[in-house]
């Protein structure tokens, strides 16, 4: 494949009046995307539909109780585990006043029968939480409660080397801190502050939970999710803060259980993957050769781009271009931007079942679309297929075919990868 | 508005400073690939080729160059490249040897340039040059030199090559006709009329335009062409202009207007007769017409529009129209009225937009900016795939098998969740 080429075309472009952070964009709902910018303002990005038209829309959400003053760290959405409903979004940020910085957690959150999802009025409902320490990322997870339900709650990381955990209190209908040690037993004592975190739901009942440190540790946790039950933790070390963590199911060949990937993304050093970690933990990490040579990666992403059923790496980095890569990561393209890339987020942004890259940059947010001809194409030539299977009536065949479909967990083509023009003299 | 980032760029230095209009891009030495050709203050006259930053030709004219254009002014079936300086010299310079010269040798530089620099004609025209156009604007089939002056002038000549037509650059530029207009003329060009005709049109403050005669046409040995100058302001302006205010909301009378015309509608038959034409002015009004007057669309946006041009970004055949901003702020507008921005992030000095060979050795639509410190920058990569937004649904309705195979597989068509998830199942069913 021509590393010039690449399968995406921008869509739109929003300019933002203040640059953003990498943890300034988040999805909200099933299109949506909320990207939160320093000075304040946060933006709401839909595609909308008017006279027959599609038409992307950027629009100021007013949300109560940030002041002007205000420089907004991190953002978060998450719509609340059934069988409560309603949109929950989290936005912490720094008020300074001239002569101290407090900082503050707002979480917003609509009980109105009718309006739980609706965006203006969630927006006007805010819990305003003052914060003791300076906050990082803001994360939402799924846990399983005491009653067996499932709920969301928000898990807030900050510079006290601590994960603040948020739940809902049904009967207060609000959100309250609640001790983090009791559903996350594995996120304490933490070796430093954390910059990225993430869980993954597996199979038994089980999670891993992964996170990386500004002193460079990556952890990674099995837990039993009934209990809850640390069943085996990990440590591994870099020489640089780790800017990203991702977890990501894979399929494996010759099993029928799915095997777990710990993508690791670090500061300054190479991208690395971590395979098997269920099982092998961080004990064999596979490095994305000349991923360093790019600048720091600050976001990345694991995610089927090109429909062949396997996962590919995306990666967004700080500073320059990528080359290629060889053995098992191979750079499948790349594309520049103006301005270094900060977030990003694979969804169905308008509503085809197609989705869409969203990619934040310092600048604003840009929406790469797949070259819609070519996919239109392929989804021709699978209903074609499925349509012939179902007329031949042998369901058998095209379950044999899936077979030999699966992915080789050492195949994984990789490291598709976004980069800045440096000589814009606009950087920062 | 949808708006787009373009990043596929190279720049190319360029130190001096330049006129709005000392810009072109055009096939100068005739391999069919096209060069940039700049002129500036100083009297270089640089040719830009390839991705190369350096231009690939320097030449020094007489005086500060306003203009630069490339066509078939002598009507000999190749190209020539003309810079006119403010000054009134014009110089006609034939690159296509200096190909064949340029392969030689690179040590033998200084010997080549002692004569290959010189332009291969020069000739005092009346001076305050401002705009320039290389088009056959009688209909004759034969091309003619229009320049437009800042003294609200505009003079039409004629190559005639000499009798003796032996030596290449043996000829002179004759006068055919001086037309005197009421306001400044920023832009000159030529569109088919409703009869088919071409007409050449200059563009008039506030948003107006006026359609120049070619009386030599119709009175080929009558009138003398040298008693209209002679008498200027007697009749005004004549009754060879015929000037045309849009209609729409009030304009500052005196706000600079460009205008561009022939935009091309997809096939020959339907541009070449009732032809297409734009206007944009300073103060961000952008109109859409075609030469029967009607307006097919206008646009006010809340940039000064400085340049004005055309290009196909969608690969379709029609044009849209470019208008560019002092600050960079791009438009690009369809002829049905779909806009699509895109920012240069520095102030522009001049712009210009069309097709260039930058990159794979093939022309392509791109678009040129000249900023205020040393750099020309090329944006070669500005195609798109459509205008509007859309998303994949649509695209597949159009298709017939769709609907049908929705059928067999038992999908209702008008269901748009049960596509949204059967499409999203086909595509990401291991994920």
């Amino acid at each position: 494949m021509s590393r010039e080429s690449y399968p995406f075309a921008e869509d739109s472009f929003s300019r933002f009046p203040s640059q953003s952070n990498i943890y300034g964009l988040c999805q909200a709902g099933e299109q949506d995307l909320l990207a939160a910018t320093l000075k304040g303002k946060v933006v709401c990005f839909r595609y909308q539909e008017l006279q027959q038209k599609i038409r992307p829309v950027a629009k100021d959400v007013q949300f109560t109780y940030i002041p002007v003053d205000a420089e907004i760290v991190s953002i978060d959405a998450f719509n609340k585990s059934p069988p409560n409903r309603g949109l929950v979004v989290g936005i912490t940020f720094v008020k300074d006043s001239g002569d101290k910085a407090t900082p503050f957690l707002n979480i917003y959150c609509d009980y109105e029968p009718g309006s739980e999802f609706n965006l203006e009025s969630i927006a006007q409902s805010c819990l305003n939480l003052e914060l003791q320490v300076t906050p990082f990322q803001l994360y939402h997870t799924e846990v399983q409660c005491d009653d067996g339900g499932r709920e969301t709650v928000f898990l807030l990381s900050g510079h006290d080397q601590r994960i603040h955990l948020y739940k809902e209190n049904a009967s207060l209908h609000q959100f309250e801190e609640q001790p983090v040690e009791k559903l996350f037993p594995e996120l304490q004592p933490l070796p430093s502050n954390v910059l990225w975190l993430d869980v993954l739901s597996i199979a038994g009942g089980r999670r891993l939970s992964a996170f990386g440190c500004q002193n460079g540790c990556v952890g990674l946790a099995l837990v039993d999710q009934t209990g809850p039950e640390v069943l085996e933790s990990w440590r591994f070390q870099f020489d640089s803060p780790v800017s990203t963590v991702r977890l990501f199911p894979l399929n494996c060949k010759n099993e029928c259980q799915r095997c777990h990937h710990c993508l690791l993304s670090s500061g300054a050093v190479h991208v690395c993957v971590f395979r098997d970690v269920q099982e092998r933990g961080l004990s064999c990490p596979a490095y994305l050769s000349e991923s360093d040579q790019w600048d720091a990666v600050l976001c990345a992403l694991v995610i089927d781009l090109d429909f062949d059923g396997q996962k590919e790496v995306l990666l967004g980095t700080y500073g320059q271009a990528l080359s290629e890569k060889d053995g098992q990561f191979e750079l499948q393209w790349r594309r520049s931007f103006k301005s270094p890339l900060l977030s990003i987020i694979y969804l169905d942004s308008t509503g085809d079942g197609l989705r869409e890259l969203a990619v934040l940059t310092l600048k604003g947010l840009h929406i790469l679309q797949h070259t819609l001809t070519s996919t239109a194409d392929l989804v021709l030539e699978r209903l074609a297929q499925r349509v012939s299977t179902l007329s031949a009536g042998t369901q058998l065949e095209s379950a044999k075919t899936q077979d030999t479909e699966e992915e080789d967990p050492d195949r994984i083509f990789a490291s598709l990868h976004c980069a800045t023009e440096m000589q814009f003299p606009q950087g920062t | 508005m949808r708006s787009v980032n373009y990043v596929q760029r190279v720049s190319l230095d360029f130190t001096g400073t330049l006129f709005p209009h000392a810009i072109c891009l055009g096939d100068a030495d005739n391999d069919s690939l096209n060069e940039l050709v700049v002129g500036d203050t100083s009297g270089k006259l640089l040719v830009y080729k390839n991705d190369d930053s350096k231009p690939w030709i320097t030449r020094t004219c007489v005086g500060m160059l306003t203009c630069v254009a490339v066509g078939d002014v002598c009507n000999r079936g190749k190209n020539f490249v003309v810079a006119v300086g403010a000054e009134g010299w014009f110089h006609l310079f034939d690159l296509t040897a200096a190909t064949a010269n340029k392969a030689d040798s690179s040590s033998q530089h200084e010997l080549m340039y002692s004569d290959d620099q010189k332009p291969l004609f020069t000739q005092h025209i009346p001076a305050n040059t401002k705009v320039l156009l290389i088009s056959d604007i009688d209909g004759d089939g034969r091309c003619e030199l229009v320049v437009g002056y800042t003294d609200r002038v505009v003079r039409a000549f004629r190559w005639e090559d000499a009798s003796d037509s032996s030596d290449a650059g043996s000829g002179q530029l004759v006068l055919l006709k001086k037309w005197l207009l009421e306001g400044q003329v920023d832009s000159l060009s030529v569109n088919p009329g409703p009869e088919g005709l071409p007409e050449l049109m200059v563009s008039q403050p506030g948003c107006g335009y006026a359609i120049l005669l070619c009386s030599w046409t119709q009175q080929d040995s009558s009138g003398s062409e040298e008693e209209a100058p002679a008498t200027p302001g007697s009749d005004g302006p004549s009754r060879d202009v015929v000037l045309h205010l849009t209609t729409g909301r009030i304009h500052n009378k005196n706000v600079s207007t460009h205008l561009i015309g022939s935009i091309s509608k997809g096939s020959k038959e339907e541009s070449s007769k009732c032809g297409l034409f734009a206007l944009c002015t300073l103060d961000g009004t952008l109109k859409l017409m075609d030469s029967s007057e009607q307006l097919l669309w206008s646009v006010q946006v809340d940039h000064q529009l400085f340049a004005l041009q055309k290009l196909d970004v969608t690969g379709d055949g029609r044009e849209e129209v470019v208008a560019c901003a002092w600050d960079g702020q791009t438009y690009i507008i369809d002829h049905n009225r779909t806009v699509v921005r895109f920012q240069f992030d520095e102030n522009v000095n001049a712009f210009c937009a069309g097709q260039y060979t930058c990159k794979e050795g093939k022309n392509s639509p791109c678009l040129v900016y000249v900023s205020f410190n040393h750099k020309i920058y090329i944006y070669w990569k500005v195609e798109l795939e459509r205008m509007e937004s859309t998303n994949l649904l649509r695209v597949l309705e159009e298709k017939p098998e769709f609907k049908s195979h929705l059928k067999v597989l038992g999908v209702d068509p008008e269901d748009p969740a049960a596509v949204r998830a059967l499409v999203a199942d086909v595509l990401y069913k291991d994920s």
